[in-house]
């Protein structure tokens, strides 16, 4: 598997055979994000596109000391889709107040919400397989440490270690590409 | 002042709640509230990415709408000697124009603009609206380029191409619609100019070859008299039928 290091220097001498790499791999991310934000699939898969595209335009900005591949890439389309909601409230003025009455903005999910989610996410498809495995059962099944050794056969103290290194892990993920934490990322990509 | 331990601030964020003297403990030291409010993001994050898994990859098509945006520019970097040389293109020496002949080249083109200008608005009026759209390219912006600014461009039927911007950067100069052929960059012909609106048809020269010049490029000509490409181009698409 290509780091984001090999990829980022791939795109920077113009091999569109990378760009298809990192599409094939963060693609479906970029797309659920969109579609979350934007609500429907067509413009979702327009944003999608967009976001490509601008990648491949602006690759020269992209700098792996800074964050991942997958931070980068959603910080574009989080613009993206924000650009192509503000053009919809233009065209859409007539209908925006029965809009707003159909959905209070407070229960709509935020964009970095979801970008969040998302890189967290991806942090956890990263994790050394047990440790991911440990984490699963925590968060999904909702097992505490003690019924996790016993789900697993891992002696206590290993899933203690696997937890506490997977949550530092995703912690340590998400204050780089988060979207809440990411005055920093987002500052770096405004050009796009 | 003994601080939770990093362990147990994992098991209260994920599962347990804290006893008497931990909550005390957590009332009174900012760092460790701190440390379990993320760790209760982390671990909220983490539990919401269940849905996330197997995310349906995009269609293909979607893929392939980059791909052909990215082309003009994929073609570019793979062949060093050609366009991105337009500038260098134009430092190359010429042979120097004698000075007296300027105005008259001026002067002609100008008349063949205003001829084709002519047969371009004679053939819009006289023709009934069946607009055959012969090619199309969406048009992006080079790297250097606002990353608001695109355009498409049709060609109908009858030699005709519509081109619609937006976003362009101002320009001191003029905006030049070119039609480039990407095997080799050097070879272009000039359509006309966008004279500041957003929407303009330009006639194609009868007998363009569309397959061989098909990239549709527009540049940032100063006034310069110069009638070559600058070599600052704004943006590209190739033409697709």
């Amino acid at each position: 598997m290509n780091s984001d290091d090999e990829l980022a220097e791939r795109l920077r001498d113009g091999d569109d055979k990378a760009l298809r790499m990192v599409y094939d791999r963060h693609g479906a991310a970029v797309l659920y994000l969109a579609q979350r934000l934007l609500g429907n699939r067509a413009d979702a898969e327009d944003v999608t596109q967009v976001t490509f595209v601008a990648a491949w335009t602006g690759r020269d900005s992209y700098d792996p000391q800074r964050g991942t591949m997958l931070g980068w890439l959603l910080g574009i389309a989080r613009r993206k889709a924000v650009d192509r909601m503000r053009t919809a409230a233009r065209d859409e003025r007539v209908a925006e107040t029965v809009r707003a009455q159909l959905a209070p903005p407070d229960e709509r999910e935020t964009p970095e919400r979801v970008v969040d989610r998302l890189v967290v996410a991806d942090e956890m498809d990263r994790l050394p397989e047990e440790q991911r495995r440990t984490l699963e059962l925590a968060f999904f099944d909702d097992l505490t440490h003690p019924q996790i050794a016993a789900v697993t056969g891992l002696p206590l103290g290993t899933v203690k270690s696997h937890i506490r290194r997977g949550m530092a892990n995703l912690r340590r993920r998400w204050e780089v590409d988060g979207a809440t934490f990411g005055s920093r990322s987002a500052g770096r990509t405004r050009a796009l | 002042m003994q601080h939770l331990d990093p362990d147990r601030l994992v098991v209260l964020a994920l599962s347990e709640e804290p006893g008497p003297s931990e909550s005390d403990h957590l009332d009174d030291c900012p760092g460790c509230r701190g440390d379990l409010a993320t760790l209760r993001d982390v671990a909220d994050l983490g539990a919401e990415g269940q849905d996330l898994r197997g995310l349906p990859t995009p269609p293909e098509h979607v893929w392939q709408a980059i791909e052909a945006e990215i082309a003009p520019d994929v073609a570019r970097a793979a062949a060093p000697a050609g366009v991105t040389e337009l500038a260098g293109h134009r430092a190359r020496p010429r042979r120097p124009r004698p000075r007296w002949l300027t105005p008259l080249l001026a002067a002609a083109a100008a008349a063949v603009v205003a001829v084709a200008g002519t047969v371009a608005v004679d053939r819009i009026a006289g023709r009934a609206p069946v607009e055959q759209v012969e090619a199309r390219a969406t048009l992006t912006p080079l790297a250097t380029v606002p990353a608001d600014a695109s355009g498409s461009v049709r060609v109908l039927s009858g030699g005709r191409m519509q081109i619609d911007v937006r976003n362009l950067p101002l320009t001191t100069g003029f905006h030049e619609v070119w039609l480039i052929d990407p095997d080799d960059l050097s070879k272009m012909v000039a359509l006309g100019n966008l004279a500041d609106q957003p929407d303009v048809l330009l006639p194609v020269p009868p007998g363009t070859d569309l397959n061989r010049y098909r990239l549709v490029d527009v540049s940032d000509e100063p006034h310069d008299g110069d009638a070559t490409h600058s070599g600052r181009s704004l943006l590209r698409g190739t033409l697709t039928s």
